[in-house]
């Protein structure tokens, strides 16, 4: 994007040369210290004992279930909010109706509230001494310390990615193509699957890659419904704590380092997506010149 | 086929954007729906095709009622202002979506959507855009492609949003031509929004004039021009010069002139001249406006000069260039003005 911006500004309005070195160094030592050492000491801190270690950390079984678990948890959060981000920014993008503003603000509470909070919401509403805690201990259905519970305090805080990308976008697509389909004689659904999810595919990529990077990485929510069971009910993160609370450095880091590659795929991903619909932008912008 | 449209109102919270309107549209007609923005147009429209429904009130397509009526099963062509283009389909996809939503039962062969879709795309003379994506085409090439993509469902009714509103001046004078003909050669009832008076009057059989949710007057284009049914309409359809004053025995008086009023009841009232109905002299007449030229302006092919009238503002008065030449009229002169036209309407209490 930067590229297609690249003026010559006159001296008039360029800072003097000790300020913008100054300015960039900061910025650079600001991210350097912030972003880039921690990063690589993860890797380091995880291979420093060898390979051999390293791979071990993997193959240790309660290991394996908490990538399994973590896995399946974002297997079942993420497409949940897949469909329900869809219908809301399709709701509130779309149609002019009562309490519209009440659900675009219901859609960031969790953001606005504290993880810890969102788990202990759960545990208040599901554990045993909780509002149906008997009624569910009655049925033998468990979700506080148990798969159901990781799933459902991952769904609240993973719930605005999808919305939030697609109702800006949607609100500036506009609706006439959608209406051009449907006196063309589309139904809903085709106009739906034909118009409307084309527009927004990149959009929906983009927050449902972010919204999976959350679903794999929470912490807090989860930590509080979960209950810590080795083998269990611990998620990565969890796992990851634990192994560090044992001294067990290497196992830690090793599993921290899955995490970091994830974060890293979803930066390099994000970043694709940017630069394809900058470039389609530019596409659009060349074409429109030609003229 | 013919349309009806019955007693219709629509409210958007406390504004009326359309006031218990009716109107008969004639099979095979081309009419304009012509007012300011704001004036409901647009919504009439789009009650019309069943995108908007009216709060009160039917639309009828050749004597049937289509209120109950899904925008999908009500078979009209809509040409929206900025075109709606499918922007990930190519111009041949864009033109092929509607025969390619239909149910199997009655979807062509793909054979036959091929030869459908090149015929609608050589009527609008762009067969060769057919793989190019709608961002790659210009603004006029758009426009066509849209209005294929309308007729390729073979709508009873075509209905066109400010169809050249978005288009520069010599595109939107070529693409109104190419319009009235390709109405001439499919003859389909079409109705058609726009806000440019000059383009109501040049493209349609029949002009609609809107204003605040009522209809002001419905007629053929030279009906409209020339017998404006109100004050609203005469300013509307071109340049107007406006005189408050009083009509006494027939007559309006206008500083030291006077102009004709016969038929006007005594009470004040508002005349209306149109600038290039306006004649220029050097010797004083009877009646004449007196005035002096303060600015002269040459807009091309007319000339359009200012006239300080005594006891009124700035007159404005078109001549033609050679009318101009002949003249030779100078900034400063002192003029005498008779209007050939006037149209009187009694000043509202």
């Amino acid at each position: 994007m930067s590229s297609t911006t690249t003026v010559n500004r006159s001296a008039a309005t360029t800072e003097a040369p000790w300020v913008r070195w100054l300015l960039t160094g900061l910025a650079l030592l600001f991210i350097a210290l912030f972003l880039i050492i921690p990063l690589v000491s993860v890797f380091f801190e995880a291979l420093r004992q060898g390979w051999g270690l390293f791979a071990a950390s993997f193959t240790d079984p309660d290991a394996l279930a908490a990538i399994k678990l973590t896995l399946i948890t974002a297997a079942i959060a993420v497409p949940l909010n897949l469909v329900f981000g869809v219908a809301a920014a399709w709701a509130i993008a779309r149609f002019r109706f009562k309490g519209r503003s009440v659900l675009t603000t219901l859609i960031d509470l969790p953001f606005a509230v504290s993880p810890v909070v969102a788990g202990l919401i759960y545990v208040l509403l599901f554990g045993a001494q909780g509002w149906f805690g008997p009624w569910l201990a009655e049925h033998d259905i468990k979700i506080i310390f148990a798969i159901p519970g990781i799933v459902l305090a991952t769904v609240f805080v993973t719930f605005p990615f999808v919305a939030r990308e697609l109702i800006p976008l949607m609100e500036a697509q506009g609706s006439d193509e959608e209406h051009a389909a449907l006196v063309l004689g589309a139904s809903g659904w085709q106009t739906f699957w034909r118009i409307t999810l084309p527009n927004i595919k990149w959009g929906l990529l983009y927050g449902v890659i972010l919204a999976n990077a959350r679903a794999m990485g929470e912490f807090g929510a989860v930590s509080v419904v979960s209950g810590h069971i080795r083998g269990m009910t611990n998620t990565i993160p969890l796992h990851v704590e634990i192994l560090y609370n044992e001294y067990n450095f290497v196992g830690a880091f090793a599993c921290a380092s899955l995490l970091a590659l994830l974060a890293l795929v979803t930066l390099a991903v994000k970043s694709f997506i940017e630069w394809r619909s900058a470039r389609l932008a530019e596409e659009d912008r060349r074409h429109a010149t030609e003229e | 086929m013919s349309i009806d449209i019955r007693n219709i109102s629509k409210r958007f919270g406390n504004f009326v954007a359309l006031d218990n309107i009716n109107l008969d549209v004639a099979s095979g007609e081309l009419l304009a729906l012509l007012g300011p923005s704001g004036c409901g147009k647009t919504t009439l429209l789009r009650i019309i095709a069943g995108l908007e429904t009216a709060d009160a009130g039917q639309i009828l397509f050749h004597g049937e009622d289509t209120t109950a009526k899904h925008v999908s099963e009500r078979q009209v062509g809509f040409v929206f202002q900025h075109y709606a283009l499918f922007r990930h389909m190519t111009v041949f996809e864009n033109v092929a979506f509607g025969l390619r939503v239909r149910p199997k039962e009655t979807r062509p062969s793909e054979t036959e959507i091929k030869r459908k879709v090149h015929e609608l795309l050589e009527l609008v003379q762009l067969d060769w855009l057919a793989d190019r994506y709608p961002a790659q085409l210009s603004g006029g090439q758009r426009q066509r492609i849209a209005l294929a993509r309308a007729l390729a469902v073979e709508p009873k009714v075509l209905l066109l949003d400010e169809p050249f509103g978005a288009l520069d001046t010599k595109v939107r004078k070529e693409l109104r031509r190419w319009l009235r003909r390709l109405h001439d050669e499919v003859h389909l009832t079409s109705i058609f929004v726009t806000h440019d008076q000059e383009e109501a009057l040049e493209v349609a059989d029949r002009v609609v004039v809107l204003n605040k949710g009522h209809i002001e007057q419905v007629g053929t284009p030279e009906e409209v021009y020339d017998t404006p049914a109100s004050p609203f309409v005469y300013q509307f359809l071109g340049d107007v010069n406006l005189f408050h004053s009083r009509v006494h025995e027939g007559w309006a008086e206008v500083g030291k002139g006077r102009i004709p009023a016969p038929d006007a009841p005594d009470a004040p009232a508002i005349i209306y001249v149109r600038p290039h109905e306006i004649d220029l002299s050097r010797v004083a007449s009877g009646d004449a406006l007196h005035g002096e030229i303060n600015h002269i302006r040459i807009l091309g092919a007319t000339i359009r000069l200012e006239v300080d009238v005594e006891g009124h503002d700035a007159v404005e008065v078109e001549l033609s260039r050679e009318r101009y030449s002949e003249g030779g009229w100078k900034v400063g002169e002192t003029v005498f003005l008779t209007p050939r036209t006037v149209q009187v309407y009694s000043e509202p209490q």
